[in-house]
């Protein structure tokens, strides 16, 4: 049973100009003291979620749809617990995987494999659950031997099969996922798609945020639209086609 | 977890070398080797005698200092994995105090050594080296943190630590010996980094720390503990912002 209920969400992000950012600038802000300067220390904010109100129940496939910077990606990492709302509330039943950026936590300098460790732990791997799926994920991503060699020796192509092949391994019940899956051939990619078509099965709440109607279409099967922080329009879950 | 991580990196850092971790051994050894010969000469002290003490406080305060100057780092430089995995900040700073805490076990052998080729006679008072890494350890942790969380949104902060370790250590009987000098000078008294020294270094000289270290370490260690809650509260959830 999973469940994520969002109300009041508010995320804002101070942007610290080259100015307000230097530890001379605050200082100097206190000393000179005075009113005027104290309260707007030249700290640029950003709503980048504003109000937002969204619940979300088993078997929603959600398509997370807006214009750029309309915050798609903050709402992601917010439900993730990497962003702690300024404001608002958010609420979550449920273990929640992440697929923000694949090839964040991976080491150019280690081999394939231990690539596969270091992300799995990241991901809240055990080392028990790792060797189990070490089989799987070694044969998914195609690259054999290539996976005893620092990574600093694959193409891009090979580090995206890689990735995708980690980051898609571990069981969740809430998956987040940002964009696609960067540049593999044709083949994987095909793969690709049916790995995720599986995942989406086996997690109760999936929340996709993309710009390919192609792969909305095919994937989900209700929307949530946002624009500039907020909900434009939400419809409800209808029979996957 | 964190140990994973800190072992991977040692492992990677001496990938390609062929003694491996040892050149940190080495380069320590070195160093201690030469600080050894340049005082006994300046000095006319017996190798025997300035080897053990050159060597724990180099050793421990490379510690120190490693620490300190990588935990201005520690957040900046894990930002790709703040902002985009889930997982608990502070497993990125056990991450590097694991892997100073393996670089110290490494250099460590130097005093081994030491001691091999110039025995000392054994007593109860080795046995306070536990205690006193353990409140060192409180101390120098909290300070990794508190840098680790200002220099996250103080960019000026790297700088500003890195500048003062410089000067602490001359300031700090690190290398050179307080006990020699007649009228001991105000800034090794007043100094805590001197008393967090010393409650790991005289036991492993077989001496018996002071009371003042003692008590002067175990307060900077409340103060620290207290600062680190503060900040906890205060900034620990806007850190994912601000890197």
């Amino acid at each position: 049973m999973a469940r994520i209920s969002i109300s009041k969400l508010t995320v804002e992000f101070a942007v610290f100009g080259s100015s307000a950012r230097s530890l001379k600038n605050s200082i100097l802000a206190k000393a000179t003291g005075g009113r005027v300067t104290f309260g707007h220390r030249n700290i640029v904010t950003v709503r980048a979620i504003d109000g937002l109100d969204l619940e979300l129940r088993d078997g929603d496939r959600a398509a997370l749809v807006g214009p750029n910077g309309s915050g798609k990606s903050t709402l992601l990492r917010a439900l993730s617990g990497i962003y702690k709302p300024t404001a608002g509330h958010i609420s979550i039943t449920g273990r929640v995987g992440t697929l923000l950026d694949p090839k964040a936590g991976l080491d150019l300098e280690a081999t394939g494999y231990e690539n596969i460790y270091l992300r799995g732990y990241l991901l809240g791997m055990s080392t028990r659950e790792i060797q189990t799926k070490m089989d799987y994920i070694a044969g998914f991503t195609e690259l054999g031997d290539f996976l005893s060699l620092p990574m600093k020796t694959y193409s891009e192509g090979m580090v995206a099969r890689l990735a995708f092949a980690i980051s898609t391994a571990p069981e969740n019940d809430i998956l987040l996922v940002d964009e696609g899956i960067g540049a593999v051939d044709e083949g994987f990619q095909e793969k690709a798609e049916k790995r995720i078509a599986q995942i989406f099965d086996r997690a109760s709440i999936v929340i996709l945020a993309s710009h390919s109607e192609k792969l909305l279409e095919r994937f989900c099967n209700c929307r949530i639209h946002m624009d500039r922080g907020k909900l434009v329009e939400r419809t409800m879950p209808h029979p996957a086609p | 977890m964190w140990s994973r991580f800190a072992v991977h990196d040692i492992k990677l850092r001496f990938k390609r070398s062929i003694i491996g971790p040892f050149w940190l051994t080495l380069s320590m050894g070195v160093m201690v080797g030469v600080l050894g010969l340049i005082s006994s000469s300046i000095f006319q002290q017996n190798m025997a005698g300035v080897l053990p003490y050159i060597a724990v406080g180099l050793i421990f305060w490379g510690f120190l200092t490693s620490c300190i100057n990588e935990g201005a780092d520690v957040f900046i430089g894990s930002a790709r994995y703040i902002r985009n995995i889930p997982m608990q900040l502070s497993i990125h700073l056990y991450r590097m105090i694991a892997k100073n805490i393996i670089i110290l076990g490494f250099n460590m052998m130097i005093y081994l050594l030491i001691l091999v080729i110039f025995p000392q006679p054994l007593n109860l008072n080795y046995l306070l080296v536990l205690p006193g890494f353990a409140l060192y350890l409180i101390n120098v942790a909290w300070a990794a943190f508190v840098v680790a969380v200002l220099s996250a949104r103080y960019r000026d902060i790297p700088h500003v630590i890195s500048n003062l370790v410089q000067v602490i250590f001359f300031l700090t009987p690190v290398f050179w010996s307080a006990a020699k000098l007649p009228n001991r000078p105000a800034f090794v008294t007043w100094n805590p980094v001197y008393h967090m020294l010393e409650i790991v270094r005289s036991p492993l000289l077989g001496e018996r720390p002071s009371i003042v270290s003692w008590s002067v370490s175990a307060i900077c260690a409340l103060a620290g503990c207290a600062c680190v809650l503060l900040l906890y509260r205060r900034a620990y959830p806007r850190i994912s912002y601000w890197v």
